[in-house]
């Protein structure tokens, strides 16, 4: 069987997907205000997404949720010293637990970095510790990085061409 | 928040379909108008529950493959509120403070940056270590995603509402 070409999305997909980043308008016909926004129809969005989604690039639009208000009160970042020979199976372990939202592997001696997210900190180490059990990883190649403040979280992509090069700026 | 804002929750969770009234879509789930959904939604965000409504997106299928997460570890002239500066650059995703481990791993900051490639994310690192003048840090580019999705799950790890 041969594979369909890669969907290669033209100016207005990416635009599309820049405004799709932004919070969506609460309005009853929320996707034909963001098309008047770019000039196009409600219809030709629609179709756009649809196809944007069914090539993979546009995963679901759905509310962000503060992990605080759902009973998330405690969380950190771990990253493990892994022998290369173990890294997928060991992935796969860590993967598993629904307190694990981000798991990736790194390019560093500590190879593995994950996420563990609970309603408090008794429990994040309780999942960390079986992690180590069952994994046969020492604590002594393990860094537990427990999450003092989450100060931004803001995942938005430019994605138009022109300022795909460019180094955005901060303050002086 | 009551029993049929969780509801509302999970069935958002889904994802809006992409028909000309999404939120009348997910209504009918719920035996509510759209309107009503839409009243919830603001009161959801009124109180932070809901921080934002916006699509998740596979930046990776749209070129850009490179993501560092960077460890910081600010001194002298960083030291003032490093987070905020940090955070302040728009090209950060993620900006968080973190315990140390003392004597083995003494990075408290940590920045997460993406681009179409790994020299333009390290331009854009040294960039902003000269801005906050911060020399000491770690890029850690990542080789491989074998996990990411939302930290929180209604169906899986939510369930702890209060």
């Amino acid at each position: 069987m041969s594979r369909p070409a890669p969907f290669e999305p033209d100016l207005t997909d990416l635009a599309i997907l820049n405004v799709l980043q932004e919070d969506l308008p609460l309005v009853s016909r929320p996707w034909d205000a963001l098309a008047r926004r770019l000039g196009i129809t409600e219809m030709e969005i629609l179709d756009r997404m649809h196809r944007l989604e069914k090539a993979g690039i546009i995963r679901g639009i759905s509310p962000v949720l503060e992990s605080r208000h759902l009973g998330l009160h405690a969380a950190t970042l771990v990253a493990l010293r892994v022998p290369e020979e173990r890294v997928n199976e060991i992935a796969a372990i860590i993967s598993s637990y629904p307190e694990v939202s981000h798991n990736f592997r790194r390019d560093h001696s500590y190879s593995l970095w994950f996420t563990i997210a609970a309603q408090n900190g008794e429990e994040v180490q309780r999942i960390l510790h079986e992690i180590l059990d069952r994994t046969g990883i020492s604590d002594a190649d393990a860094l537990d990085l427990p999450t003092v403040k989450k100060i931004k979280i803001d995942v938005r992509f430019s994605f138009l061409p022109a300022q795909s090069g460019e180094i955005t700026h901060g303050p002086d | 928040m009551d029993q049929i804002d969780i509801q509302l929750l999970r069935e958002l969770e889904r994802g809006l379909l992409f028909v000309p009234a999404p939120f009348d879509e997910i209504g009918k789930r719920l035996g509510l108008s759209g309107d009503e959904v839409m009243e919830r939604i603001g009161r959801l965000k009124e109180a932070g529950i809901i921080r934002k409504f916006r699509a998740r997106i596979d930046q990776r299928k749209v070129g850009i493959t490179a993501n560092a997460l960077v460890a910081w570890k600010p001194a002298g002239n960083c030291n003032d509120d490093p987070g905020k500066r940090l955070a302040a650059f728009p090209s950060v995703t993620h900006c968080y403070e973190r315990r140390p481990v003392p004597g083995l791993w003494e990075f408290t900051h940590y920045t997460v940056h993406h681009g179409y490639s790994k020299d333009q994310v390290l331009d854009e690192v040294k960039a902003v270590a000269e801005k906050v003048h911060c020399p000491d840090y770690a890029v850690l580019f990542s080789t491989r995603e074998f996990k990411r999705v939302p930290n929180v799950r209604m169906r899986e790890n939510g369930g702890g509402v209060s």
